[in-house]
């Protein structure tokens, strides 16, 4: 019974376009990555920026989410609506609306890295005479690389799936196959452009994760008995 | 005798923003070049802003502070503290560096070259007895008895004269404690460093400290003085609430078994008669006697066994239980007395008997 259902799925799919059609699969996975690495450098830099003002002035931290978080709640489809008539149909909507959606996870992952270096490790190091230059740079940032490492991949994800609907405002990436397949009503490149999707985001998570291994090797190993 | 001192604060206040009452008030401290000063108190007293003050981790309000000759408020704090030693309770390793790279910290700062570096780690190895095969490792892969040391050894980096430790022993289980203490003495007997120690833990203070400076709640000074002049003569009510009801017994743990006056003890040679036993001990009044002969002391036997017998030959000989050694304190002798049936403390030096202590002797030894 299940054997048939998957057969008869299966028949759905056509074999044949995705053979004709890898060029483009190829072509389109660049798009998306390029899309969504302008979107998650860009978003970096600034949820840095913005950190930085929070830690410094502790302040503006409420504020700073409180309108990264509003950011976050817009609904991807009507944000792109809001944007085109400033930014034409162009990649600048395009990334202006992806790298306002990681802001939020990326500003609060950072501060909470940040804020989370135990407050002994601080007083030693500046008990030692690191500078706060110094106790920032080759302290806290790399104690808080985690946590940061954690944001930035939730960001990713986020950005990939949400990079599909920038077809809508005229650019490339696996949301060509989606959109193109709803209007022909055509299953097989729906399901193409869905699941490549899906694959990037998870190979991509699975990159940051073996990129954080790599980077704090002190973060894996525990007390040994 | 008098030098200069190495760190002298002179009339320290230091007020919190926002507190109308001060944390220091007016402490006025000289501390010789290599003396352990420990500082000690309630919490409240003032003692960690005390020594947070010394390398300007808290800024004081007002007085004067000197190290080295040198106004603290005139070098820069981070140069200042470079030449600082500093250990904390949480010892505050990072996490992310290697234990070498710990211990490396303060040369780095100061740009030393990788293999000045390199030796210098070699050394503090050595120096606080870490295995060298911890050199690569993270701080989380040690237990807490080894990052005590490793901290230490991060502190000693540079060969600062004078180190701050705040309750540096605090974060561990007693039994390590005690050995790190030991061998923190004695690391101490080797470099001579000038120490500021905070605990709020009387015996600590009176075991490691040269002198103690006793502190009370809103930071006033209540004496500064060596462990057994505090605990001879104590200033005042609340220093003698401090030391605790037991004044007696800590001035015994600082007093070594080789200050003593040992006597002989109803100590016969195998080949007495009984009768000359039985004289020995009601000379002591006992109701057991010991034998050995020549600088030996092989056992005892109870007097009951004597009954019948004309000679000490063929007894079985009991062993004393514990046997002290000449660099015990008086604590310890105590201790053997009260658990002994022969209530005494048989002291050896190696195999060499030299005499035995009796609660009596012992307590003659604190009053006089």
């Amino acid at each position: 019974m299940t054997a048939t259902l998957i057969s008869l799925e299966l028949a759905f799919i056509d074999w044949g376009w995705i053979g004709g059609h890898l060029d483009d699969m190829w072509r389109a996975t660049i798009e998306h990555i390029v899309l969504t690495s302008i979107a998650l450098i860009i978003g970096m830099i600034l949820a840095s920026l913005l950190s930085l003002v929070a830690l410094r002035w502790r302040r503006t931290y409420g504020p700073i989410t409180w309108v990264t978080g509003i950011l976050y709640t817009i609904p991807s489809l009507a944000l792109f609506t809001f944007l085109v008539p400033i930014f034409g149909l162009s990649l600048t909507t395009a990334e202006v609306a992806l790298v306002s959606y990681t802001l939020l996870i990326l500003v609060r992952n950072v501060v909470a890295g940040i804020d989370g270096v135990p407050a002994d490790v601080i007083e030693a190091s500046r008990g030692m005479g690191m500078t706060e230059r110094q106790t920032f740079l080759s302290v806290r940032v790399p104690i808080a690389l985690p946590v940061i490492i954690a944001g930035l991949r939730i960001a990713a994800v986020t950005t990939i799936g949400l990079v599909t609907v920038t077809v809508l405002i005229g650019q490339g990436g696996y949301g060509v196959f989606i959109l193109r397949g709803i209007r022909r009503q055509f299953a097989t490149e729906i399901l193409v452009g869905t699941l490549l999707s899906v694959i990037l985001a998870v190979l991509v998570d699975a990159a940051l994760a073996g990129f954080e291994r790599w980077a704090t090797p002190w973060a894996r190993r525990s007390a040994t008995p | 005798m008098q030098s200069t001192p190495m760190i002298s604060l002179e009339s320290v206040t230091k007020t919190y923003p926002g507190e109308s009452l001060p944390a220091v008030d007016r402490l006025t401290l000289d501390i010789a070049e290599g003396e352990i000063v420990v500082l000690v108190g309630p919490s409240g007293c003032g003692k960690t802003t005390t020594l947070k003050m010394i390398n300007r981790l808290i800024e004081p309000t007002s007085g004067t502070i000197v190290v080295a000759g040198r106004n603290v408020l005139d070098v820069p704090a981070p140069t200042l503290r470079r030449g600082i030693g500093y250990v904390i309770q949480q010892v505050g390793l990072l996490p992310h560096r290697t234990i070498a790279e710990n211990i490396a910290t303060v040369p780095t700062l100061l740009d030393w070259d990788r293999r000045r570096i390199d030796e210098r780690v070699d050394e503090l190895f050595d120096v606080v007895d870490l295995d060298p095969a911890m050199r690569d490792r993270y701080p989380s892969e040690l237990s807490g008895g080894q990052r005590q040391r490793v901290g230490v050894a991060r502190a000693l980096a540079v060969d600062p004269p004078v180190m701050l430790m705040d309750e540096p022993f605090g974060a561990v289980d007693p039994i390590v404690r005690a050995r790190l203490q030991d061998q923190f003495l004695d690391i101490q007997r080797r470099i001579g460093k000038t120490i500021v120690m905070v605990t709020h833990d009387i015996d600590e203070a009176i075991k490691l400290g040269d002198r103690i400076a006793l502190l009370n709640v809103g930071g006033t000074l209540e004496q500064f003085d060596t462990p057994m002049n505090i605990l001879r003569e104590p200033a005042n009510e609340f220093v003698v609430d401090f030391l605790g009801n037991d004044r007696g017994l800590k001035r015994l743990s600082l007093i070594s078994i080789s200050e003593a006056t040992l006597e002989q003890g109803p100590v016969i040679a195998p080949s007495s008669s009984v009768e000359e036993a039985r004289r020995v001990m009601a000379r002591y009044d006992v109701d057991w006697i010991g034998v050995g002969e020549a600088g030996r002391l092989d056992g005892w036997v109870p007097g009951s066994v004597l009954e019948g017998r004309t000679n000490l030959e063929g007894l079985e000989l009991l062993r004393f239980r514990s046997w002290l050694r000449l660099d015990s304190s008086l604590l310890d002798a105590l201790d053997t007395v009260v658990s002994s049936h022969t209530s005494v403390a048989a002291v050896f030096d190696g195999d060499r008997y030299l005499g035995m202590l009796t609660a009596d002797t012992i307590g003659k030894e604190i009053i006089t």
